[in-house]
């Protein structure tokens, strides 16, 4: 490990109503690969949109190779040597790859960019990183993978000492993250500092040499991270020990009568060939990578995309899903993992969303009856315990795991028998998370069936009653929680196929 | 996918579009003799150079997602506001053309103004400057018509620019080769140069383009400004064809002009089109509304046709994005 | 400041109506006392009424659209397409004046179909479709007219009972038809699972599809809705007053826009609220009767409308920017 390049000090950033940062510390050497964990809020990329100049700080001193910087703008800290691989893909579509790597910085032949340059210094710099990329490809057309390996590219050509990852691996396969930890680790090699954003456990351990963890929008500690167990770095992110205890046995018989079954569901790549069963009161898993098809087959089976072929029966009985209409008329009721895109209507108050799913049952022909609106909205946050001030209040004021129990109880209000859950804790804090599970092993007491779709595997492993995996579009089995470890799942969902 | 060439090296959709062109001209000639006579060719023409030149301005902010409803009122106010100085005020004319082409620029600035810096729906902040520019040359010069200088006064030389008539009266249409000149550099600065590299960029995806590094306010402004230059430009060409200038007209122009950038292959959501498309989607405009009266429909009948040919052009591209 | 918006009061009636009641008030008075008084006479407050009928209904109509996120600029020129057509009809072909009436509202709500169509089922983005509709509505009008305009027929003319609509005997029965359309349209927006769907659908439509709600039916409902107040808004206009020409109509676009805009409607979709719009337009209508009784043309009419326009939208940007 090199010496010190970049230093954080003392930084602070607030927000109107959000104390983002307070006093944070960041210490980042060559030629390392530094770890920055936390949960969702903690602080994180905050930190480090502040250090490249997208937010200002309002406090704190940052100190790159030496001297006192601060910079106006993300381009200016480029020029410097600091370089973002951001999370959500910065691609322009109707570009080629050479145009998007040298966007902001092309080559000139007097006033007339010079592409043909531009594209043999590409192919130079793909080259060099070993990857196999046209540059004159338009950038649509390419993989969510190979786009992200542009983006790295593009960080690379900067000549950049620094390099943030930003949770890089959200959307890749296995293989393209190999792919990209080969790099990361020549780049390493190179004396490149680099700070990796990430929310998975088993990358941290294996491509970072340091972990750095924040909490709330505070700096918690640095640990080495060969030194230092998965739990030591949980228990730093959260501030308390959690233990999640496995469940061990399905409460659910055996003979417990099949609410949906699925077969030969097709939909595009993601969703190849795709049969199950879910029982009547159980928790049925969905486990496999980022990019597994898990959501594009719930989609799918919900209608919110079009399918190609695949039979669905409901109760036994063949049904039809070309839209979410038809889904929801069937009793299937899908809670987004992307809840203020496709759960809630956010300018809208508790109430209206609460119902958004059933107003048949709250109009007298023509006119919406309010009162009863607000009588089962009233309802639903009680029995869910929704912390809210009251109905009227915008979902838009909500915390993220009170959003979800909106969604939930909009569902509830459509008597919906079976609910898929996609990623139902992403973004919700540690004390709502378990709210939330306390709420599915309710509802599943309660007779409905519940398909959840996790990358968590804690929580796979501590809510599903059986588990199905998947992996690049297929699935790969079917576990029964008794024989469901973290290794076989991990092995179902990485397996190869040829 | 865009780098399939079809038809003499023109992308897919410019050798469609060019096909129709041929194929219009194949039918009025057949249906019509006169259609076929050389004074059509140069009516046609005629009529095409003020909608081309709004047309090659609009493209650019309709690649950046955007749209600029202003250059069909506006361009007529120019021209009323350039002719009003020379006819009224006694300038030179060259100094009336430059007022002409620097209102449009002026009113650009404004439209940039409001759509990249102060964030208005495109469309909207347009609507609004195409009621502005409706009312401004009128309000400017008192409501009246203008006539610019006449082709046989001395002044009226810049008219020769688009129309030449030598002593023995030939009539030869050299305004088109103004406009092949006009579409080669335009398309050069759009495929070419770091402005058109840029304003495609921002449509693609504007917050990237940011990102970047690049000045995405200047850039996004500058495809109004570039669109304002050639209303002026256009408002210039319209004084040179028509007699004289009607406060009031020009409402709907703008309407041939981004029909046929739409139909040549311009993207309404942004990030694609060339500039050759658009210069062949107006020839299919400007066809209709000087042909449709030789087959014996009334010249309003383009206008239902623009409208429906519009949502053609543009369900073209929903279908083949549900593809 | 804070305080104002706090009172019980105050925040029943709703702080932004109070600021706009406060303008229009302002403004008559201000045009009262540039004019020397002669504005405070009745024949300006009737011309303001009149003129507050028609743009009414385009502005009712056009923040339906709107309110779903929207918009729709051949609002003007398609409501002179129904007049043209339906009154070329009754001049020419002798067609009963119940039945063109019918027929012009009926032309609208054909266009609200037309245009609901295009955007919710085959998503064409619906500045294009505006744009579309508007050259076929005055293409349409022109070639049915042959490009002539249309008288239809005068209070003591046969057929002329349709104008009582206006007034009756110097009774405003417009005003209270068009009161009453806006208490149906608030209704309709407020209280209703349509308006509910209409207004959810522009907040965040995918979120509403995946309710399992059927969004392209509301979504073109909100320009049917739209197509038939235009239609109404036809028939206003004929009968205040009676002639129509081809090719125009494009004005009243800004200024019905202008009207549901200022009325604290938000582009962006999914807020609108029908008293501001009935209140906008009041305001717009008072000021183009201001503009003319202080000796301006019509083209500073265009100016100092879009201007506003510029203004109200602005301030609906820079607010929403504010919250993000």
């Amino acid at each position: 490990m090199g010496d010190i390049i970049l230093t954080m000090k003392d930084i602070d950033k607030s927000f109107p109503g959000v104390h983002a940062l307070d006093h944070v510390d960041l210490e980042v050497r060559k030629g390392e690969v530094l770890a920055l964990m936390g949960e969702n809020g903690a602080g994180k990329s905050t930190l480090m949109k502040v250090l490249t100049g997208i937010y200002k700080k309002d406090s704190g001193t940052i100190t790159y190779e030496g001297k006192e910087v601060e910079f106006k703008n993300t381009r200016e800290a480029q020029d410097a040597g600091i370089v973002i691989v951001h999370q959500e893909l910065n691609m322009l579509g109707h570009l080629t790859v050479a145009q998007n790597l040298f966007i902001g910085r092309e080559f000139k032949k007097g006033i007339k960019i010079d592409d043909k340059k531009m594209n043999e210094e590409a192919k130079k710099l793909f080259d060099r990183l070993h990857v196999d990329i046209d540059p004159k490809e338009k950038m649509s057309n390419l993989t969510v993978g190979k786009q992200q390996m542009c983006e790295i590219a593009k960080a690379v050509s900067f000549d950049a000492k620094v390099i943030i990852f930003d949770e890089p691996s959200a959307a890749l396969t296995e293989s393209e993250i190999e792919e990209m930890f080969k790099i990361i680790r020549d780049l390493r090699e190179k004396d490149i500092a680099m700070v990796y954003i990430s929310h998975r456990m088993d990358e941290i351990k294996v491509i970072t040499d340091r972990v750095t963890v924040m909490r709330d929008g505070s700096y918690v500690g640095t640990l080495i991270t060969k030194d230092c167990t998965k739990e030591d770095i949980i228990n730093m992110m959260v501030g308390r020990v959690i233990y999640e205890e496995p469940k061990v046995e399905s409460a659910v018989p055996k003979d417990a009568p099949v609410v949906l079954k699925v077969e030969h569901l097709n939909a595009g790549k993601m969703v190849q060939d795709v049969s199950f069963e879910l029982h009547k009161g159980e928790i049925l898993g969905f486990s496999g990578l980022m990019g597994a098809g898990r959501t594009e087959t719930a989609r799918a089976l919900f209608g919110a995309d079009p399918k190609e072929s695949g039979d669905i029966y409901i109760n036994g009985e063949k049904v039809t899903i070309n839209n979410p209409q038809d889904a929801v008329r069937c009793g299937i009721g899908y809670l987004s993992e992307d809840r203020k895109r496709y759960g809630i209507v956010v300018q809208k108050s508790v109430a209206e969303n609460t119902t958004m799913a059933s107003m048949k049952n709250f109009t007298n022909g023509i006119f919406i009856n309010k009162k009863k609106e607000r009588e089962v909205a009233e309802k639903y946050v009680e029995a869910l315990a929704t912390k809210t001030p009251n109905v009227d209040q915008l979902v838009v004021n909500l915390s993220g795991g009170n959003q979800q129990k909106v969604v939930i109880a909009k569902w509830l209000t459509r008597d919906c028998d079976i609910l898929i859950f996609d990623e139902p804790t992403r973004g919700i804090d540690v004390g709502a998370k378990n709210e939330i599970y306390k709420l599915m092993n309710k509802l599943v007491a309660e007779g409905k069936s519940i398909i959840m779709i996790s990358s968590e595997m804690t929580e796979i492993l501590r809510m599903s009653d059986r588990v199905v995996v998947m992996c690049e579009g297929k699935k790969t089995g079917e576990l029964d929680i008794s024989e469901a470890k973290q290794e076989t799942i991990m092995n179902l969902a990485t397996r190869e196929i040829e | 996918m865009s780098k399939k060439k079809t038809f003499l090296g023109l992308k897919g959709r410019e050798a469609m579009v060019l096909g129709i062109i041929i194929a219009m001209v194949v039918l009025f000639s057949i249906l019509s003799p006169t259609f076929r006579t050389y004074p059509t060719v140069v009516s046609v023409l005629d009529n095409s150079y003020y909608i081309t030149l709004m047309a090659l301005g609009v493209t650019f902010p309709l690649i950046t997602g955007g749209v600029d409803l202003s250059i069909g009122t506006g361009l007529v106010s120019y021209a009323l506001i350039g002719g009003y100085l020379i006819v009224h005020k006694g300038v030179p004319v060259g100094v009336g053309i430059l007022a002409c082409i620097g209102v449009g620029v002026l009113i650009g600035v404004f439209n940039g103004v409001l759509i990249a810096i102060m964030d208005l729906p495109p469309f909207l902040a347009t609507l609004c400057t195409c009621m502005i520019t409706r009312g401004l040359g009128p309000a400017l010069c008192g409501g009246f018509g203008v006539s610019w200088p006449s082709a046989i006064s001395e002044q009226g030389a810049f008219r020769k620019v688009f129309k030449f008539i030598s002593a023995n009266g030939t009539v030869i249409p050299i305004g088109i080769v103004l406009m092949v000149v006009l579409v080669i550099v335009m398309s050069f600065v759009l495929d070419h140069t770091r402005i058109g590299r840029y304003i495609i960029a921002i449509g693609s995806n504007k917050e990237a383009t940011k990102l970047a590094g690049v000045n995405v306010k200047f850039y996004h402004m500058l495809a109004y400004i570039i669109s304002g230059l050639f209303a002026g430009l256009a408002g210039v060409a319209y004084a040179a064809t028509y007699a004289t200038i009607y406060p009031g007209a020009g409402a709907g122009f703008e309407l041939d002009a981004i029909g046929g950038a739409i139909v040549g292959g311009v993207s309404a959501t942004g990030g694609v089109g060339t500039i050759l498309g658009t210069f062949f989607g107006v020839f299919v405009i400007c066809l209709m509304k000087v042909g449709l009266p030789f087959i014996g429909l009334q010249a309003n009948w383009q206008q239902i046709f623009t409208g429906i040919v519009l949502i053609a052009a543009v369900l073209i591209d929903v279908v083949k994005k549900k593809k | 400041m804070e305080k104002i918006k706090q009172n019980p009061l105050v925040k029943k009636v709703g702080f932004n109506r109070i600021v706009l009641i406060g303008v229009l008030i302002l403004m008559y008075l201000a045009f009262g006392l540039l004019t020397g008084g002669s504005f405070f006479g009745t024949s300006r407050i009737m011309n303001t009424l009149n003129y507050v009928y028609f743009l009414g209904f385009l502005s009712l109509g056009v923040t339906f659209v709107i309110a779903t996120g929207g918009i729709d600029f051949s609002i003007g020129p398609v409501m002179f397409c129904c007049s043209l057509v339906s009154g070329y009809s009754l001049m020419t072909y002798g067609v009963p004046m119940g039945l063109s009436l019918v027929m012009s509202i009926l032309i609208g709500v054909a266009f609200g179909v037309f245009n609901g169509y295009l955007v919710a089922y085959w998503k064409v983005p619906p500045f294009i479709v505006s744009m579309a509709s508007m050259n076929i509505a005055k293409g349409i009008a022109a070639v049915f007219t042959k490009t002539q305009s249309v008288s239809w027929p005068q209070a003591d003319g046969e057929g002329g009972w349709y104008r009582h609509i206006v007034s009756y005997n110097g009774f405003p029965v417009g005003l209270v038809i068009f009161l009453a359309a806006s208490v149906v349209c608030a209704v309709i927006l407020n209280k209703t699972k349509w308006g509910r769907y209409i207004l959810c659908l522009g907040s965040n439509k995918e979120a509403v599809r995946l309710s399992g709600v059927n969004v392209k039916r509301w979504e073109m409902l909100a320009y049917i809705i739209c197509g038939t107040l235009v239609g109404i808004a036809s028939v206003f206009f004929v009968a205040t007053y009676t002639t129509v020409q081809p090719g125009y109509g494009d004005q009243y676009n800004n200024e019905a826009i202008a009207g549901c805009v200022m009325g604290g409607t938000s582009m962006a979709g999914g807020l609108a609220s029908i008293s501001g719009t009935v209140i906008g337009v009041i305001i717009i209508s008072l000021l183009q009767q201001g503009i003319l009784a202080l000796g301006f043309t019509k083209e500073y009419q265009y100016i100092i409308t879009g201007l506003i326009v510029i203004a109200a939208v602005y301030s609906d940007v820079s607010a929403r920017r504010r919250k993000n």
